[in-house]
């Protein structure tokens, strides 16, 4: 059984203008240790632009990000990465002229040590390092059953199985905040069984704090243990599953007020 | 002396026009086609050789038709042999296919119609004019031919911004400059359009031909003045029309304006460099040149 | 039938990484070095040694590090051969203020330089981007062909402009001979090339391609784009300037600054293109064919007896050289290392169709 701690993301009063258009409005939430939270609202709402600003793609005009006590407002995607911050994307941003395994691996690269010039001789610490790493990176394959097609460059991969060699490159940087959009989409009801199964895995076996972003509802109040709601760029609920889809902000959102 | 400083200053402006002319064939293929035509300097010369060696035997008109029907064929050929088999292909790998037509168009063109130096003489005065006599003591000295040219980019540019906006075919163009496949689900007609950009773009090389062809004399070096061209295109943007143009004043300018004045410092000779360095740096502030297309990358 | 891999299981990661994981292919590749070193030597002729043998091992060096940058870095590069230009020269002066270094430490300090050179003109990768990038770097080619030609330090006042490399020793061995120079440039190829595929293969080539593949979303694993490039101008300088006194001191042995033109630029392009792009292979096969073309091309007439003049033939030459270029994209655009990953499948499943 997991526990949920304290925040360990915590977004203050984040508003986010492009031009005229208002993509984020003030908004304020937290995101705690070890939990899943889910990200809902209608298209245009401003999800993934939230988790943007969370990973540091984009700058919001105000308001700040809290990352395990250091607050700032501006940061690079790559600082985001190094201080353990994993991302996976709407249109699957896998690099599409490399194999599975060298997609996963790319995400090791953060834990990798030797510099180049022992890369260059490879014999020594560079191939131990690599042999390391590789057995770690075996073992995501293993969990994400993806090992039939190790050695397939991804762009020949369809869809459903690229979102899971992303997802796999996600883990592989042994993230302590894991940010997922829209990581079922296009896929049938076996492959979303699977991946709620591998992200219900994750979470449990290596406590990873999970927040996601999601159109299908049964998905949603099955895995999460919190929801957000956004909608034109305002946060209109936060809570538990049950809580949210009684709330009749919710429900005029989605479905539109009744006459 | 102040004045001297204008004429430099104006003789450089009318020297980047004649830059902009090049570049202007660059923008037109690349606005079409998305392929940076490296060959265009190569259809320069090989547009003026044909046009010199054919006035040896017709009259101007005549030759002038000729020509043009050359470089129209040209098109043809290029379209059909190099471009609908390259369809699909990565950028770099069109732009290798460029470089490898322009030494093709070099060896034949030089080949065929013979590499010694041409004079080309179409008519266009080039004496030195004395302008604002009366305003400036002395005068500003200015070759009347580079007036001419100037003029005559600047018929040929307001004639393509216009065909570009304003006709059918235009707006075809930029359709397929932006998204092949979306063109061609509209039912826009790929390769005829390549074709005619093309022809465009050949045309646009034998003016620039001519008018080089004129100034130097019609020789290899005008193959070279392709090179002098992409610091022009940097600046201006790949895809803009009167981006070409500014850029090419930009160039023309700044490259004069920096021999007389940087130049001693430095031992003389930069003009090589100098308009490279100077389109570097406006990159360096607006990576998609002046009047380029902000490239927008998502994930 | 001779090409089987039925039986070859391997048993761990270090054997799945390696680099000829085939057994025949392990075979196949110490027989062509050990014929290289040992017996091409022997019984090649001077004329194949000095003329074809040492500018083909000294350009493929040079195709490596081009290959590193354009083919896994994806940043084009069209003024390579001004890093040539700044090895060459920078090796020269060595040789003139210190010339008792021993000319290993001058090659390397060469492309140390090349490498420096590299990162200032890499510089504007980070802003820059495709065709436009591909055109700030022709700064650096106009850039250096001014500069040494322009200021005389470099050529140490030489009133010709050209410059002339010491004689070949190191550690007292001479090694001017043509077998001297092959065997030495053989050397420097196999170290290059061996260290350049294993950095592919580790966290750099990951990096590099990366970068080639997705910029923008390289940074969420958390590549630094300006580590990245730079890193690959550098290293790429780094060897193509080591080339670049290599092809001075040991094939042309004098030299002025025309030897690095534009034209050295492009020859290196295609090199890389026509071989493969993303390929170590590829920068051999691009190499030779590179190098071999214009021979070629120069026999064919005489061969057949067609009288022409030598204006005509350079004509010929150029336009065979461009269709020949374009041919080839239009066949394999991936290049002849492509053609070569074709042959060995189709070898594996000899005789049988499929």
């Amino acid at each position: 059984m997991k526990q949920i701690g304290e925040p360990i993301l915590t977004a203050d009063r984040i508003t986010l203008a492009f031009g005229g258009v208002t993509a984020l409005n003030a908004i304020s939430f937290g995101i705690r240790r070890h939990e899943i939270l889910a990200m809902i609202g209608p298209n245009g709402a401003g999800k993934t632009s939230m988790l943007n600003v969370i990973n540091g793609f984009y700058h919001p005009q105000a308001g700040t990000i809290t990352w395990k006590g250091e607050t700032r407002r501006r940061m690079r995607p790559y600082h985001a990465a190094a201080q353990g911050i994993a991302r996976t994307f709407q249109n699957v941003a896998l690099f599409k002229g490399m194999t599975t395994l060298d997609n996963i691996m790319t995400g090791r690269l953060l834990h990798m040590r030797r510099n180049f010039l022992w890369q260059a001789i490879h014999f020594g610490p560079a191939e131990q390092e690599e042999l390391a790493h590789r057995a770690r990176v075996e073992r995501i394959i293993d969990f994400l059953e993806i090992q039939a097609i190790r050695k397939t460059p991804v762009g020949r991969l369809p869809y459903g199985l690229q979102k899971r060699v992303e997802l796999g490159r996600a883990l592989a940087m042994e993230p302590e905040l894991l940010l997922l959009d829209e990581p079922m989409a296009g896929m049938n009801v076996e492959e979303k069984e699977d991946m709620c199964r591998f992200i219900l895995d994750v979470s449990d076996e290596f406590g990873t704090t999970i927040a996601l972003i999601e159109h299908d509802m049964g998905v949603v109040m099955d895995i999460s243990d919190r929801v957000i709601v956004l909608d034109y760029g305002r946060k209109i609920a936060d809570g538990p599953p049950d809580e949210v889809r009684s709330s009749p902000e919710v429900i005029a959102a989605y479905l539109g007020e009744e006459r | 002396m102040n004045f001297f400083v204008l004429e430099v200053l104006i003789g450089g402006l009318l020297t980047g026009v004649l830059y902009a002319l090049v570049a202007l064939g660059f923008v037109l293929i690349f606005k079409a086609s998305a392929v940076f035509n490296f060959a265009q300097g190569s259809m320069c010369l090989f547009a003026a050789l044909a046009l010199v060696r054919l006035m040896e035997v017709l009259p101007v008109a005549l030759a002038l038709l000729s020509a043009a029907a050359i470089m129209i064929g040209l098109a043809f050929a290029i379209e059909r042999l190099v471009l609908r088999p390259l369809v699909n292909q990565e950028a770099i790998i069109l732009f290798m296919a460029t470089i490898g037509i322009t030494f093709f168009l070099d060896g034949f063109g030089q080949s065929v119609f013979g590499s010694e130096v041409y004079t080309l003489d179409l008519g266009i005065p080039k004496d030195p004019l004395i302008l604002f006599d009366g305003v400036i003591p002395g005068g500003i000295l200015v070759n009347e031919f580079d007036l001419w040219a100037a003029v005559a980019a600047g018929v040929l540019v307001a004639v393509l911004a216009v065909f570009f906006q304003r006709t059918r075919i235009g707006r075809a163009l930029r359709a397929v400059a932006d998204d092949h496949q979306a063109a061609l689900s509209v039912g826009i007609p790929l390769r005829h359009i390549w074709v005619i950009v093309w022809s465009v773009a050949g045309l646009v090389a034998l003016v620039a031909g001519i008018i080089w062809g004129s100034k130097l004399g019609v020789q290899f070096s005008i193959a070279l003045v392709a090179l002098k061209a992409l610091p022009v295109l940097m600046l201006g943007g790949l895809t803009s029309v009167p981006g070409a143009i500014v850029g090419g004043l930009i160039v023309g300018a700044g490259e004069k304006l920096s021999e007389v004045f940087l130049g001693p410092f430095l031992g003389g000779g930069i003009e090589n460099w100098f308009a490279y360095v100077l389109a570097l740096l406006f990159l360096l502030v607006r990576p998609q040149g002046l009047f380029g297309e902000r490239i927008i990358e998502r994930v | 039938m001779i090409y089987r891999e039925a039986g070859q299981f391997r048993t761990s990661y270090a054997a799945d990484q390696a680099v000829f994981p085939v057994l025949q292919d392990r075979v196949f590749v110490c027989a062509v070095a050990l014929f290289a070193f040992f017996i091409v030597p022997f019984l090649a002729s001077e004329y194949l040694l000095r003329a074809i043998l040492v500018p083909f091992l000294i350009l493929a060096i040079a195709a490596v590090g081009l290959n590193l940058l354009v083919g896994y870095c994806g940043q084009i590069s069209l003024g390579s051969a001004a890093f040539m230009a700044v090895g060459a020269y920078a090796a020269y002066d060595v040789t003139v203020h210190l010339p008792w270094l021993n000319l290993l430490f001058v090659f390397l300090i060469g492309g140390l330089c090349a490498a420096a050179a590299g990162v200032v003109f890499g510089l504007p990768s980070l802003r820059i981007k495709g065709y436009y990038l591909a055109v700030a770097t022709l700064a650096a080619q106009f850039f250096f062909d001014w500069l040494f030609i322009r200021v005389p330090w470099f050529t140490n006042y030489a009133s010709s402009g050209s410059v002339s490399a010491p004689p070949l020793s190191i550690f007292g061995l001479r090694f001017d001979s043509p077998a001297g120079r092959y065997l030495f440039c053989l050397a420097l190829l196999t170290v290059t090339a061996v260290a350049a595929k294993n950095l592919v293969r580790a966290r750099m080539g990951r990096i590099w391609m990366a970068m080639r593949d997705m910029d923008i979303a390289a940074e969420i694993i958390g590549i630094r784009p300006l580590h990245a490039k730079l890193s690959a101008f550098a290293i790429s300088s780094f060897i193509i300037g080591i080339s670049g006194a290599l092809w001075a001191f040991v094939h042309l042995g004098s030299w002025e600054p025309l030897a690095f033109s534009i034209d050295r630029s492009f020859a290196l392009l295609f090199m890389v293109v026509i071989g493969g792009l993303g390929s170590i292979l590829g920068c051999f096969l691009g190499a030779a064919f590179i190098t071999i073309l214009p021979i070629f091309l120069n026999q064919v007439p005489t061969a057949l007896g067609i009288p022409l003049s030598t204006a005509m033939i350079s004509h010929l030459e150029f336009m065979t050289f461009g269709a020949l270029i374009v041919f080839f994209l239009i066949v394999e655009p991936s290049g002849l290392a492509r053609l070569w990953a074709i042959c060995r499948e189709k070898l594996r499943l000899w005789p049988f169709p499929h």
